[in-house]
């Protein structure tokens, strides 16, 4: 029996207040009553979704909140992903994220995992420090759609050049979209040195990286 | 002047330029006011958050506070020689527009603070669990604390001036129209290491949390027509902006 979109009301408003353990009973209580999981994310997460990036382009919400929400839709995916391969839907995309060389800050990239998780993407965090090699090593191990690289000084900003470059050298930069982020980062940058997108916000790094899957 | 200092001004030319130096393995903080981590948060535009995420925000906040240890550097110099766009300490010249921004300070303390490597390690581990909120929190903490322990170090910073004198306004490498590059000098003209803070290649301080910088020591009617030092940073969504 398929059970009418209103009903997934309750789980819609725990998502938008942040509320982890009330998002994921919602989603488990949806499924066993037969809601369908694609359902679970089109008339569910994404709608919550929807109005939680309102809120927070209103003023009304701030990052802790964002970064509520997208844990409450983060575990809701961890349900849904396997019901989902089961019904044969592509696999969610994969993003291998860090940041460069030489720089140790963590929480920018750390948010930007946190908002693609909660958008349905499979993130692998490298960490801060990454060098080249370890980027390409890990694009090398499993199939990567997304690479996204962090700097938060102008010192350590070429070395996003230098990665994308060991890349080329390696020949595996066509497999892969690169997005830039951070704060002395700008969109000119992120084209200068052939990156395929920036996002100024972790916010913003979700849209980005579903344009670049699907010019994949 | 402390044992260890000595030592040091004995093998080291720039260090013994230096009119006093000291080391802070504990520096006090002032109390952390909820207000403080709701701007490193963000919430510029509303001030703070409703009440349950602020009670996950105060919770996290004293988990954090544990995880601090305040600890910082100086030395003060005389300027030797100055132009709009250097200035000379020792024999080290460092240039950038804090030639003119300390115009009127004779005596210079260059200094470094850390609040410490452990609270960044609890905002890793946090993000390596998933909980990139908690992660957020522990960070805006160490950030707080490295400006609160620059607070506490220019405490001890202005036991060295005189009648009618004041501290000018800090700055620091990589602000304020001074290159990044700068901190290369800067480093070898105090203890950092004393107290664990290292200079990496990029020019970056291990650890995270760290603040390094140049205060003025000059006289007080100079001092108190100086602005902030925001008003020098073309940032101007920053929600850090003073
Ligand atoms: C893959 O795709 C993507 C997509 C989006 C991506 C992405 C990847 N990665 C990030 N994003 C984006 O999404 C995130 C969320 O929306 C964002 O990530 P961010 O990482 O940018 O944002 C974080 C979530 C929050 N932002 C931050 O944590 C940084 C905020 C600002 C104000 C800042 C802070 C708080 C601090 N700092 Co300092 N600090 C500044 C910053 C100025 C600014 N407004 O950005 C910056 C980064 N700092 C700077 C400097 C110079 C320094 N800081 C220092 C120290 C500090 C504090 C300790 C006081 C404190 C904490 C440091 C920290 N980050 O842990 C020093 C260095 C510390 C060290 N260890 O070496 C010191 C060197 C100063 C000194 N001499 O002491 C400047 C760098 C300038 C440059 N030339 O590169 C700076 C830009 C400030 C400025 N106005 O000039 C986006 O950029």
């Amino acid at each position: 029996m398929e059970k009418p979109i209103q009903d997934l009301s309750a789980l819609r408003h725990a998502v938008i207040e942040g509320d982890v353990p009330a998002s994921v009973t919602a989603a488990r209580t949806a499924l066993e009553e037969g809601v369908q999981p694609i359902d679970v994310i089109s008339q569910g997460i994404s709608p919550a979704m929807a109005e939680v990036g309102k809120l927070f382009e209103e003023g009304e919400y701030f990052v802790p909140e964002l970064l509520m929400a997208a844990r409450a839709t983060k575990e809701i995916f961890v349900i849904l992903r396997p019901l989902l391969a089961q019904a044969g839907s592509k696999p969610m995309a994969h993003v291998v994220l860090g940041t460069v060389q030489g720089d140790l800050h963590d929480i920018g990239k750390n948010l930007v995992a946190a908002m693609l998780e909660g958008g349905g993407f499979e993130v692998t965090d490298l960490g801060v420090d990454v060098p080249p090699e370890t980027f390409i090593a890990a694009v090398k191990k499993r199939p990567v759609q997304i690479v996204g690289l962090s700097a938060l000084l102008t010192t350590t900003m070429p070395a996003m050049k230098t990665t994308i470059e060991a890349f080329r050298a390696a020949g595996i930069r066509e497999q892969i979209k690169i997005m830039v982020g951070g704060a002395p980062v700008t969109s000119k940058y992120a084209e200068t040195i052939g990156a395929d997108g920036y996002s100024e916000t972790a916010a913003a790094s979700v849209d980005l990286a579903r344009r670049l899957v699907a010019a994949c | 002047m402390s044992e260890e200092l000595s030592s040091t001004v004995a093998q080291n030319g720039l260090i013994a330029a230096a009119l006093a130096a000291e080391i802070c393995p504990e520096l006090a903080l002032a109390p952390l006011a909820p207000a403080e981590i709701y701007r490193y948060l963000g919430y510029l535009l509303k001030g703070s958050p409703a009440p349950p995420m602020a009670e996950r925000i105060a919770q996290v906040v004293a988990e954090a506070q544990l995880c601090l240890r305040p600890r910082g550097a100086y030395a003060v110099y005389p300027v030797s020689r100055r132009t709009a766009h250097s200035l000379k300490l020792g024999d080290t010249t460092i240039s950038g527009n804090i030639g003119e921004y300390l115009k009127d300070a004779d005596r210079v303390a260059v200094f470094a603070v850390t609040a410490g490597e452990e609270i960044s390690l609890l905002s890793e581990s946090a993000a390596k669990n998933g909980d990139a909120f908690s992660a957020l929190v522990m960070d805006a903490v160490g950030s707080w604390a490295a400006e609160a322990a620059a607070d506490a170090l220019m405490l001890s910073v202005r036991r060295h001036l005189r009648d009618e004198e004041e501290l000018t306004l800090r700055y620091s490498p990589g602000y304020c129209g001074m290159e990044i590059s700068q901190q290369r000098k800067l480093f070898p003209l105090m203890q950092a290491e004393a107290v664990g803070v290292r200079l990496i290649p990029s020019m970056l301080m291990h650890p995270l949390k760290s603040i390094s910088g140049l205060v003025g020591l000059a006289p007080k009617e100079a001092v108190s027509s100086y602005h902030s030092p925001c008003d020098l940073c073309p940032r101007t969504g920053c929600s850090m902006r003073r």
